[in-house]
Parts: C-alpha cells; sequence; structure tokens
C-alpha cells in the first residue's frame, strides 16, 4: 500500500467520524463515540489540513477565551468556557491557564471546582431538591444540577452514593456519618451526634483547622486522582478511623451550630438566614468554626457562618457555603442531616 | 527634526507609506498612523516607508479604515464610533482571523480587543463540534482522554440547546 493511499483512507476515516458527530445532539454521541475503534487523532498526520484559526498563536487565544470567560460567570451560560477546554489539547491548556479557583474568583467552573473551597467572603448559593419516591437528592446551581446522590440501603446501613468513587455512610445509629472521597486519605467524618448537641468534624484534608487562621489556605485539589478505580470499595468505618488519624495529622476543623437568638415577639428561638431560608424545620442549620480560645481566632471569624442549609419549600432546600468547605463537602455535610435514625432529633 | 514638528502644526501634515504584502502602497498621515504601536517605533526610528510582509492589501484596507474612523474620535462621535465598530468586526470568521492577526502583529490594542470580544460573543454559545469547525481544528484527543476531559465537565453536557451553525 503506498503512502497516499495511506494518506488518502485515513482521511475517508476522519470524514467518517465527523459524519458520526453530525448526527444527533453533541451530547448523547460522546460516549458511542469515544468506544469507537476509530483513532481521531488520525489528522496528526497531515497537519497541512489544519487552517489558519488552528495557527492562531497562543496569546490571541488567550485574549479570546479571556473574553468568553469574562463574559459568561453564570450558568448555564458559562458551559461556554468548558466549551473551549473541549476542542483540543492546545484550547484545553489556555482555558485552564485563565480559569480561577472558586476561592479566587467565586465561579464555579470544572467539576473539580466542586472539590475546591468556597469563596471566603460571599457565599456561594445552592439549592438541593429531593425526589422522595426514588431517594434522589440533587445539587443545584442555578438551573444547572451539579451533584446527584442516590440513597441506596448496604445491609442495614444507609449508605449516599455521589459518584463513582465517593459516598456517604452512617453507622447503626445514625450518629456518625462519614463521606469516602476517591482516595482514602481524604476520608471524614462529617458528623458525629448526641441526643443534645451536633458535631460535625471535617476532617478532610480540604478543611483543616489551620485554614480559617489568619492566613491560613485550605488545599486546592486542581485535578482529579487519575487511577480511580471502577467501583470504590465499602471500606469498614474503623479502617477509615485509622486511615483518617495516621494520614491527617493536621488538626481538623470542627464546625458547631450556631447559637440562636430568643426572639422576644415570636416568642421562639431564631436564626438570621438572610432571607435564604423561608420554612421553620427542625433541619435548618448554619453552622460556624468551634475553635478553642487558646487559637486567637477574631471574633468576627468565629461568628462567619460556614454553611447554611434550610427548608423552602416541600422537597427543596438552600445551601449556601463557603471556604473552607467545598461545594462537595457542604452537600455531604447536608445529605446527613437528611437521614432520619433513632438518634436523629 | 525641528521641522517635522512644526510641520504638522502649520497644516503640512507628515505623510507615511504603508506596503503591503501584495506590494500596494498607501499614503497616510503620521497622525492616524501611530495609532498602531509597532509602527510608531518605526516613526521614532525614522523610516517613513513602511514594508508590512504579513499583511495584505485586503486586510490593510480595512486595518487603515478602522485607523482612520478611530483617529476622529472625539467626546462628541461616541454613538458613530460605537456603530462603526459593530459594521467593522460583521464579516466572515477568516475574515477576522486575517485582521485579528494583522491586529495584533501590528499591536492596534482597540482593534485587538474589537475582534477577541467580537470573536469571543460568535463562539460563546456554540457546540464543540461547530468551534472546531469553525476554526478548522482537528481533535487531538485519544478517545479515551475525550472521555475524561467529559468527565471533568460532566454538568455542563447536560441539556441545554447549543448552537451548530457556523458563522
Amino acid at each position: 500500500m503506498s503512502f497516499k493511499s495511506i494518506v488518502r483512507e485515513l482521511r475517508e476515516m476522519k470524514d467518517g467520524i465527523g459524519n458520526i458527530s453530525r448526527r444527533g445532539e453533541e451530547g448523547r454521541n460522546w460516549r458511542n463515540r469515544a468506544q469507537s475503534h476509530i483513532a481521531p487523532d488520525v489528522a496528526s498526520f497531515e497537519p497541512s489540513e489544519q487552517g489558519q484559526w488552528a495557527n492562531i498563536p497562543p496569546e490571541l487565544l488567550l485574549h479570546i477565551i479571556r473574553r468568553v470567560e469574562e463574559s459568561e460567570t453564570t450558568w448555564p451560560a458559562r458551559t461556554a468556557v468548558l466549551f473551549c477546554a473541549s476542542v483540543c489539547k492546545s484550547w484545553r491548556e489556555v482555558t485552564k491557564e485563565i480559569v480561577r479557583t472558586p476561592e479566587e474568583c467565586g465561579r464555579l467552573t470544572f467539576s473539580i471546582s466542586l472539590k475546591q473551597p468556597g469563596p471566603r467572603e460571599s457565599p456561594v448559593h445552592c439549592f438541593i431538591k429531593r425526589s422522595r419516591d426514588n431517594s434522589v437528592y440533587r445539587l443545584y446551581f442555578g438551573l444547572t444540577p451539579l451533584i446527584v446522590c442516590l440513597v441506596a440501603s448496604v445491609k442495614m446501613y444507609l449508605v449516599y452514593l455521589i459518584d463513582k468513587s465517593s459516598f456517604i455512610s452512617s453507622n447503626f445509629l445514625g450518629t456518625k456519618f462519614t463521606l469516602y472521597d476517591s482516595q482514602p486519605p481524604s476520608d471524614a467524618s462529617i458528623q458525629e451526634r448526641s441526643p443534645h448537641s451536633r458535631r460535625f468534624r471535617a476532617k478532610q484534608e480540604n478543611a483543616s483547622f489551620s485554614s480559617i487562621q489568619e492566613g491560613g489556605t485550605a488545599p486546592t485539589p486542581t485535578s482529579f486522582p487519575q487511577s480511580v478505580g471502577e467501583k470504590a470499595s465499602l471500606p469498614s468505618v474503623s479502617d477509615a478511623k485509622e486511615t483518617a488519624n495516621d494520614v491527617c495529622p493536621r488538626e481538623s476543623l470542627v464546625v458547631k451550630n450556631k447559637a440562636p437568638r430568643w426572639h422576644e415577639q415570636l416568642q421562639c428561638w431564631c436564626l438570621n438566614f438572610k432571607g435564604r431560608v423561608t420554612v421553620a424545620s427542625v433541619k435548618n442549620f448554619q453552622l460556624v468554626a468551634a475553635v478553642d480560645p487558646s487559637h486567637n481566632i477574631p471574633a468576627e471569624e468565629q461568628e462567619k457562618v460556614i454553611i447554611q442549609f434550610g427548608k423552602i419549600g416541600k422537597d427543596i432546600f438552600t445551601m449556601d457555603y463557603r471556604y473552607p468547605l467545598s461545594a462537595f463537602q457542604a452537600f455531604a455535610i447536608c445529605l446527613s442531616s437528611f437521614d432520619t435514625k433513632p438518634a436523629c432529633e | 527634526m525641528a521641522s517635522s514638528s512644526s510641520s504638522s502644526k502649520t497644516g503640512l501634515k507628515k505623510m507615511l507609506t504603508l506596503k503591503s504584502s501584495d506590494g500596494d502602497e498607501f499614503e497616510l498621515e503620521e497622525s492616524i498612523v501611530i495609532q498602531c504601536q509597532t509602527i510608531k517605533h518605526m516613526v521614532e526610528d525614522g523610516f517613513s516607508l513602511i514594508p508590512l510582509q504579513n499583511v495584505d492589501t485586503k486586510t490593510l484596507t480595512k486595518i487603515i479604515e478602522y485607523m482612520k474612523k478611530h483617529a476622529e474620535k472625539t467626546e462628541s462621535n461616541k454613538e458613530e464610533i460605537k456603530n462603526f465598530n459593530k459594521e467593522f468586526v460583521k464579516g466572515s470568521f477568516d475574515d477576522q482571523f486575517e485582521l485579528v492577526s494583522a491586529a495584533n502583529y501590528l499591536h492596534i490594542n482597540g482593534l485587538m480587543d474589537l475582534l477577541c470580544q467580537s470573536i469571543a460573543d460568535r463562539i460563546n454559545n456554540k457546540s464543540v463540534r461547530a468551534v472546531r469547525e469553525i476554526f478548522n481544528i482537528s481533535n487531538d484527543y485519544t478517545p479515551d482522554e475525550e472521555e475524561k476531559v467529559r468527565d471533568e465537565h460532566k454538568w455542563a453536557h447536560e441539556g441545554g440547546e447549543f448552537d451548530e451553525s457556523l458563522d
């Protein structure tokens, strides 16, 4: 076979792929294409096929994509930024260079930003919708569903499956919930309850205690782990405890309920949710950092609500979170308070 | 040296010649041309005939049109300039590529801003496939890589209507 005929054949293959993608909606075809045995990178044999735009200088591309990023700050319009990152490798690099973390810009972009700490000042406003008939919880940002959680029963434990590598499980009494997230070291117990109090403990690396001290930082993952297994196995709770203690020597961030004020006129205990919660419910809560006086955290910082959760209608709740929690951790904390176990109030 | 500064005051404007890559020459007043940083530096170095190897006649004509209009910019004609800009960016994507590359090469910041914003606006709601086709970029991901990329943006591809057109 001559070189020319190989090139011709490759070109035909490439055209074929183009045709496949032309059928129907892009989204539905992605998986099909990804599983096809035709390698789309055959075009690299023929650099001359690339048009003038393909040779666009990186600094020019940077200017263009930066403008896309700056003009689309809300979802779902922000999809445009992700599309820029999907075009090809060089576009992806440029886009990644431009996009900042939620902590820096207050915006969510790539899926990884769900696991990055939220902004320090104004919280990210999300809401959670519950479908009672199939036990599914969805976390929304605007109209965009961010995380979907299925509730399953494994033996006598309730398990909240978040994605293929993360889940929350409770102990038998429902007094302790543990979040398992992709990699063993980042296990965290997210809620421990006693009949009179709740303690939320974020033992995840992400939200270590030092992060709320002045000038402290919460580690920000920049990519997903590469070697995630198909299905995470269910480690026992005791295993998780050991791992967490061994691997995470840093003092973990402990958060506690914000104390409500007594409202003279209404004759009840109240919390100020700043209009984000409209229905009185036992599930409503606001959490602040529980700090030891010896750590010299300013009173102002101690009063800052890190996460608030509350009811706004039947099966619909708001969830506002901020630094040092990530959307993922905040959602996990909220999920643990949906559970109705004997030990829950 | 003294003559060049005084001549611009007395009405005898200093003229410069720009030469496109096709060999066509355009004579323009210096005050118009110095919007372009690259040429400004060449003028400062004493050039009066400026060869532009990377800019063809068609593109140069457009750029001169832009520079002439923007040289007239005052407080009172803002609206007019705005409309001019709107019309100016109405070309095909290919024309815009030529223009934006030339603006980048010549360092005309205003024009760069205008064109980049216009291109950004035009690709904003386009599907990935449409963007690839418009920019004539071949997908250099392997299927595995593409799936990974896809995974990083799971939520972006669920639902929503995307523009598949190529203009």
